[in-house]
C-alpha cells in the first residue's frame, strides 16, 4: 500500500495531465500543418536555405563566442572572491529575463553605427558596422545565448573536486596544463550541456535580433525570423522550416538526456 | 633533506610542525585530526605556512617572513594521497605516466616505463582499465607508482598500505623501500597504524592532539 506521501491525488493528476496537453497541442498543432508532400522542396526554396545557412553559421559562431566570453567569466564566478561578485553575476543572468526585443535595443545604445557607445568608433576607426549585418546577428546572438553557457560551466566548475588539480600540480602540471589535461576532462559534461542549451538558445533568437540586426533576406534573415516572414506570405514554408526548428530542438533534448530528462527515472 | 620549522593554519587552528628529515623515512603516527596529512600538504606546497620556513633539498621553498613560495608543480615531490586521487578521466597505466608526461617525455615511452613500474606493484594487468574501475587495492598501488616515477625530490605517503589487503602488504612495502632507497630521497610516511609504520620507517614521529 501507498504511504501518504507517495499518494498523488486525482485532482495533482488531472492538473498535471493539462500541463502536459498545453505544452503538446501546439506542437501537435504545427506537425498537422505541415505539408509533408512538399516539406524537401519548401526546406530547399532560396529563401529557406539562405536562412538555414545564416542561422547555422551565426549560431556556432555565437556558440564559440559565448565560450570564450563565458569560460573565464563561470571560472571567475565559481572560484574567486572577488568585490562585486554578486552584481556580476546579476549582469550575466539579466539577459535570461531582459525581453530580448530590449536585449536588441541595449545592443543599438551600445553598438549601434550612429548613437551607440562603441559603434561610431567602431565604424569610423575600423570600418566595422555591426548593426544590420552578419556579425550583428552574432553579437545578438552571443548576448541571449552566453547567459546559458555560463550558468552551465559555472555548475561544473564549482562540483569539480579541487583534489585532481591539486594532485596535478604536485605532480608538475602549470596552470595551463592542469587547466587542459585535469580541469577540462572533469568539465566536459556541463561544457557539453553548456554549449548546447547555448547553441540552441542562440539557433532560436528572434527578438534581439529583429532589433538589433535587422530582417534582411540572404544577409541577416535567420531561421525564426524567416518563419516570422513567411507566414503571411509562404505559410507552407513556414510550417516547414518550423518543423524542422522543432526537430533540431528534440536533437538537443535527447543530446542532454542524462542531464535533464533521465534524471527522474533514477 | 626536508626541514620543516614553522605553523600552518589547520582549519580554525593552528598546527607547528617541527621536523627534519635527512635522506631517511620517517614514519609520523598519530590519531585522526593531529594534522598529520596537513604536514604533508605544507610540504607539498599545497598549504602554505603562516610562519616559519620550509627547506626541500638545500633549497627554501615555503617562508612567509622572506616572501618566498615555491609553486607545488616546481617542488618535484612524489605524493601518495590518503584517497588516492586517480584521475576518474584516465585509465591506470596513464595515470601511473601522468608524472613523466609532465616531465617532458612523450606518452608512448612514458607509459612503457608506468607499465613496467605496475609490474612490480602487481598492477600491470590492470593498466588499461579506467581509473573509476580499479579496486581500492589496485588504485592504492597505482598512486604509489604515481608518487615515485618521476624520480622526486622528496616521496610524501599519506596512509599508503590502508587500502591494500594483509597477504600483498609486504611485497609492496618492500617495493617502496626498494625504490627510495633507490631513489635516495627524504620520506615521510603518515598512517594512525603503528606496526605499519614500524616495518617501513627507519624512525618514527608520534603526532598527538
Amino acid at each position: 500500500m501507498n504511504s501518504v506521501s507517495s499518494r498523488t491525488p486525482r485532482f495533482v493528476r488531472l492538473g498535471a495531465l493539462l500541463g502536459v496537453a498545453f505544452l503538446a497541442l501546439p506542437i501537435i498543432g504545427l506537425l498537422r500543418r505541415v505539408a509533408w508532400s512538399t516539406l524537401w522542396a519548401q526546406l530547399t526554396d532560396v529563401a529557406t536555405r539562405d536562412a538555414l545557412r545564416i542561422s547555422l553559421y551565426a549560431s556556432v559562431c555565437a556558440t564559440v563566442l559565448a565560450l570564450v566570453l563565458g569560460l573565464p567569466l563561470a571560472w571567475c564566478l565559481a572560484r574567486m572572491q572577488f568585490a562585486g561578485r554578486r552584481f556580476v553575476r546579476a549582469l550575466v543572468l539579466l539577459p535570461m529575463v531582459l525581453p530580448p526585443v530590449v536585449g536588441g535595443v541595449a545592443l543599438l545604445g551600445a553598438y549601434g553605427k550612429t548613437n551607440g557607445l562603441l559603434g561610431g568608433v567602431l565604424d569610423s576607426v575600423f570600418g566595422i558596422q555591426l548593426t544590420y549585418s552578419l556579425w550583428g546577428v552574432i553579437i545578438a546572438e552571443t548576448f541571449v545565448a552566453l547567459p546559458f553557457l555560463v550558468l552551465a560551466l559555472e555548475g561544473g566548475l564549482r562540483s569539480i573536486d579541487t583534489k585532481y588539480e591539486e594532485s596535478a600540480a604536485v605532480m608538475g602540471a602549470t596552470d595551463f596544463t592542469r587547466f587542459i589535461r585535469v580541469t577540462l576532462p572533469l568539465l566536459k559534461p556541463s561544457l557539453v550541456a553548456g554549449l548546447m542549451l547555448a547553441w540552441a538558445r542562440a539557433l532560436g533568437e528572434f527578438g534581439a535580433t529583429i532589433t538589433f540586426a535587422g530582417n534582411i533576406q540572404g544577409r541577416t534573415q535567420t531561421a525564426p525570423l524567416a518563419v516570422y516572414t513567411m507566414l503571411e506570405s509562404n505559410p507552407e514554408g513556414a510550417y516547414a522550416l518550423s518543423f524542422l526548428l522543432v526537430a533540431v530542438s528534440v536533437g538537443v533534448l535527447v543530446g542532454l538526456r542524462d542531464r535533464w530528462i533521465g534524471g527522474g527515472s533514477q | 633533506m626536508i626541514s620543516l620549522h614553522g605553523t600552518v593554519a589547520v582549519g580554525e587552528f593552528a598546527r607547528r610542525f617541527s621536523l627534519d628529515v635527512d635522506n631517511e623515512i620517517v614514519g609520523v603516527f598519530g590519531a585522526n585530526g593531529t594534522g598529520k596529512t596537513s604536514l604533508l600538504r605544507t610540504i607539498a606546497g599545497l598549504c602554505p605556512l603562516s610562519e616559519g620556513e620550509l627547506n626541500v633539498n638545500g633549497a627554501i621553498v615555503d617562508a612567509p617572513a622572506e616572501h618566498t613560495f615555491v609553486q607545488p608543480e616546481l617542488r618535484r615531490i612524489g605524493m601518495v594521497f590518503q584517497d588516492h586521487s586517480l584521475f576518474p578521466f584516465m585509465t591506470a597505466v596513464d595515470n601511473a605516466a601522468f608524472p613523466l608526461q609532465m616531465l617532458g617525455m612523450k606518452r608512448i615511452a612514458a607509459r612503457k616505463l608506468a607499465i613496467e613500474m605496475m609490474e612490480q606493484f602487481g598492477v600491470a594487468n590492470v593498466g588499461q582499465q579506467m581509473a573509476t574501475t580499479l579496486s581500492g587495492g589496485q588504485s592504492q598501488r597505482v598512486a604509489i607508482v604515481r608518487a615515485l616515477i618521476g624520480s622526486p625530490k622528496a616521496v610524501l605517503l599519506d596512509e599508503p598500505l590502508s587500502a591494500i589487503d594483509e597477504e600483498s602488504r609486504e611485497g609492496v612495502r618492500n617495493h617502496i623501500r626498494e625504490h627510495l632507497v633507490r631513489l635516495g630521497v627524504s620520506a615521510i610516511v603518515v598512517s594512525h597504524d603503528r606496526t605499519e609504520l614500524d616495518h617501513l620507517c627507519t624512525r618514527i614521529e608520534n603526532y598527538t592532539r
